[in-house]
């Protein structure tokens, strides 16, 4: 099988399997008892942390709490810190863990501000800095990649700006597809005041993430319970899955410099190819949603999002699934909704394009030949399937 | 209480089958006994009218369950075996009805006898009234009363069976007769909310249903194929065995959509679903065809067009929704438990093979007319051969 969706989810690496298997056996202890099982079990969540602030290059000032995964460190971030009455703001291309939370403000009278006239290629415009004072915003809310077009928010650069023409806006930062593939300096963190990270996009476990956050800031809590983990975020801590976590982030943090380096390749090889195929194919006509060019500051390697009318993506991800080809159609969470890509919408794709859309998205074990096949596959799909759509174009 | 319980079951239409009744008997007999499968120590008794089930107190809970499910029953009451003495009687019904007087201190009872040992020294009336006036000189002033016709609580006793047992409330059961009387049909299943009450209705007048699928791959996902799988789980529930036959069907539509007329090609994809769905009934033995269409539910389910899918069938073709709308139809797939797994998002594919507009009143010479332009007869052969078998497992409940 050839796995091209790993902006979906991603197996695991065998390392980080072995970590959390044994762990799985041995450290069963609740972390939160004062015997010594359950003092080894908190310590090795303790060394955990520090893993991960290391890796990330995270100055102390930051806090980590674990949460179930990507998801619930946006939720717990967004309405702990808005909630009733902090006013927001985001882009409108977020995840809809984003852009729901921020929605449920609005039984608060709360609405959030959308920036949908400051988009610029999927970018927020520096014009959008004087209008988030203008309107007192406390937090804005960006991805730092994209998750269906893979374009990367310039984070240190909006910060820079939002100190400077906007000090009361704080920003917060959707990172689930991009730890693992972006470089984190500790300069960067100098405006962060929040950051979710989630271990399935990065070869580690379901069922885990974080929210790494400014320690002076007061969250409300939105699970209550035992108080674990100071009272931010209750709940018996999982510490097979939390050791996870921390070494997928290790390791692919450790392996950055040649994972990078292998994206690209394997992004270049996927966009020449496609090149290739549509000198080809006379009547393959395509799009690219993500940046055509190798401009790596401003879209990330891991992800390809193209279209290609009038020939659906739907139909087109079952022909290379039954030859073992497994491809993504924007976001999985709203690949069940059936309606076309928001985010493609919003980029100014019309239905038609969007729904005749694939996301490609490479995770390091990917190889070329993989590419190469799927080029091949794709190439194939799309003449069985255009004479079908052809008569459809015409007659709509 | 580790007492021993004892379930009476009421069928009502058997009652009526005249010199075949031994045989619906015997089916329910079997029917209740494959229901119950792995519980210990059940014992089955078939006197006269019903059927009584002995088993110990604590399996009552899962045994009512199971029967819930079990077609040809009309009614059943969990109850315990007495002495035919009136005090102990009395007793039985004070030791239930005391707990619900206690909750709700305007509770009403009546009792009701049935005799069929005609040597008990009193008529049921008479039971009737000694038993309940025993009742309530102890639980009147809690605030019991009697009410004939609509009681809280329905004490049965029934003198005679050869025991003499006590029963508490009815609980309702399927009705409809015991799978097995009525033959087996091969039903049309789609993953909608229709095809599966479709099939559930033909369980319930005894039918064993048996389902077919026709699959799209690669032009639909794999969602579809295992939608239908999970519904054959639930209709599996209520029939303990079914078949469900996968026949791949992408290369039929491709070669319709590719050579016919595209207003037809609904209709004319429907003849080939019955004619391979009549082929593979003659091979195994299916005795009809069940489909789930409701007359005008959508543009195939004209009459026109209806007349026009079954002139390729010489089988009979039973469409037990026909005259039923949406709402009838919804009602039941919520109470047989497929509606929720039916309306779970489905990938379709009709961008890839639906006209613009549907023809509402296809004509048979256009349509002949088309298939004279495929060789349908060799991909009916092709689509049968490929055709695989499942035999899904009951999903617990």
């Amino acid at each position: 099988m050839i796995y091209l969706d790993n902006a979906a989810t991603t197996p695991m690496d065998p390392e980080v399997l072995k970590v959390v298997q044994r762990s799985m056996r041995d450290d069963y202890a609740n972390s939160g008892t004062v015997y010594s099982a359950g003092v080894d079990a908190n310590r090795k969540i303790e060394q955990a942390r520090e893993e991960i602030a290391f890796a990330l290059s995270l100055p102390s000032r930051f806090r980590i709490v674990f949460t179930s995964g990507g998801s619930e460190a946006n939720n717990l971030f967004i309405k702990g810190l808005c909630s009733p009455d902090r006013k927001a703001a985001y882009l409108g291309l977020e995840h809809p863990s984003v852009t729901e939370a921020l929605d449920s403000l609005k039984v608060f009278g709360n609405d959030p501000v959308r920036l949908v006239e400051y988009r610029e290629q999927g970018k927020m415009s520096r014009k959008a800095v004087p209008y988030l004072n203008e309107k007192r915003v406390r937090l804005l809310c960006l991805s730092h990649v994209n998750n269906e077009l893979g374009v990367v928010q310039p984070i240190v650069e909006i910060a820079a700006m939002l100190r400077e023409r906007s000090p009361q806006t704080r920003l917060f930062v959707d990172g689930v597809q991009a730890v693992g593939k972006c470089e984190f300096a500790e300069t960067f963190w100098e405006g962060v005041s929040g950051y979710s990270v989630s271990a399935h996009k990065l070869n580690g476990p379901k069922g885990i993430g974080c929210l790494i956050y400014d320690d002076r800031l007061d969250l409300k809590p939105q699970i209550h319970g035992g108080k674990q983990q100071g009272g931010t975020r209750s709940g018996t801590l999982p510490t097979p899955l939390i050791l996870g976590l921390a070494r997928a982030i290790r390791i692919s943090s450790e392996r950055l410099p040649e994972t990078r380096a292998h994206l690209e390749a394997l992004n270049e090889r996927l966009r020449s190819g496609l090149r290739r195929l549509q000198s080809d194919i006379p009547e393959l006509k395509l799009r690219f949603n993500s940046l055509p060019v190798a401009d790596w500051a401003r879209q990330s390697p891991a992800i390809c999002n193209f279209s290609f009318t009038p020939v659906e993506g739907e139909v087109v991800l079952h022909h290379l699934e039954k030859k073992g080809i497994l491809v993504g159609l924007g976001s999985a969470c709203s690949a069940h909704s059936k309606e076309p890509s928001r985010i493609l919408r919003a980029l100014g794709c019309s239905v038609k394009e969007a729904l005749c859309s694939l996301r490609i998205s490479f995770g390091p074990q990917n190889t070329l030949d993989e590419v190469d096949t799927f080029l091949r596959e794709f190439g194939q799909a799309y003449q069985t399937l255009y004479p079908a759509f052809r008569s459809k174009a015409i007659s709509t | 209480m580790s007492r021993e319980r004892t379930i009476l079951i009421r069928y009502d239409e058997i009652a009526l089958k005249g010199k075949n009744r031994r045989f619906f008997i015997e089916r329910l007999r079997h029917n209740i006994r494959s229901g119950l499968r792995g519980l210990d120590g059940v014992r089955v008794e078939v006197p006269h009218g019903r059927v009584l089930l002995h088993c110990a107190d604590s399996q009552t809970q899962e045994i009512v369950k199971r029967l819930k499910v079990v077609s040809g029953i009309a009614s059943m009451s969990v109850g315990v075996m007495v002495e035919p003495d009136l005090e102990a009687m009395a007793r039985q019904g004070v030791e239930w009805i005391a707990p619900l007087v206690e909750k709700n201190p305007n509770a009403t009872f009546c009792v009701r006898t049935r005799r069929s040992h005609k040597g008990y020294e009193l008529t049921s009336t008479e039971v009737d009234r000694e038993v309940g006036g025993r009742i309530l000189e102890q639980l009147r002033p809690q605030g019991l009363s009697v009410n004939i016709d609509r009681a809280d609580f329905r004490l049965e006793i029934e003198i005679g069976l050869p025991h003499t047992v006590m029963f508490q409330n009815r609980i309702e059961g399927l009705r409809g007769l015991p799978v097995g009387t009525s033959g087996k049909v091969l039903g049309l299943l789609s993953g909608g909310i229709d095809s599966p009450v479709a099939l559930f209705r033909m369980i319930r007048r005894g039918c064993r249903a048996h389902a077919i699928f026709f699959d799209n791959q690669p032009y639909m996902g794999k969602g579809g194929h295992d939608k239908v799988q999970r519904l054959c789980r639930v209709l599996t529930r209520y029939q303990q065995a079914m078949r469900l036959w996968v026949v791949p069907f992408e290369e039929v539509q491709v070669a319709i959509r590719d050579n016919c007329r595209p207003d037809n090609r609904v209709v004319l994809y429907r003849r080939m679903m019955y004619r391979i769905a009549q082929a593979l009934a003659e091979r195994e033995g299916y005795q009809a065809l069940v489909t789930g269409e409701s007359l005008g539910q959508v543009a195939s389910q004209t009459l026109e067009n209806l007349n026009a899918v079954s002139r390729v069938v010489q089988c009979s073709v039973f469409r037990p929704l026909i005259g039923m709308d949406k709402n009838e139809i919804i009602t039941q797939a919520k109470n047989i438990g497929t509606f929720d797994i039916s309306i779970e998002p489905q990938p379709d594919c009709c961008s890839v093979f639906m006209p613009e507009h549907p023809v509402t009143k296809a004509r048979l010479p256009e349509l002949e007319n088309d298939e004279t332009r495929y060789p349908w007869e060799e991909l009916l052969q092709q689509a049968l051969e490929k055709t695989e078998v499942q035999d899904p497992e009951p999903s617990p409940f």
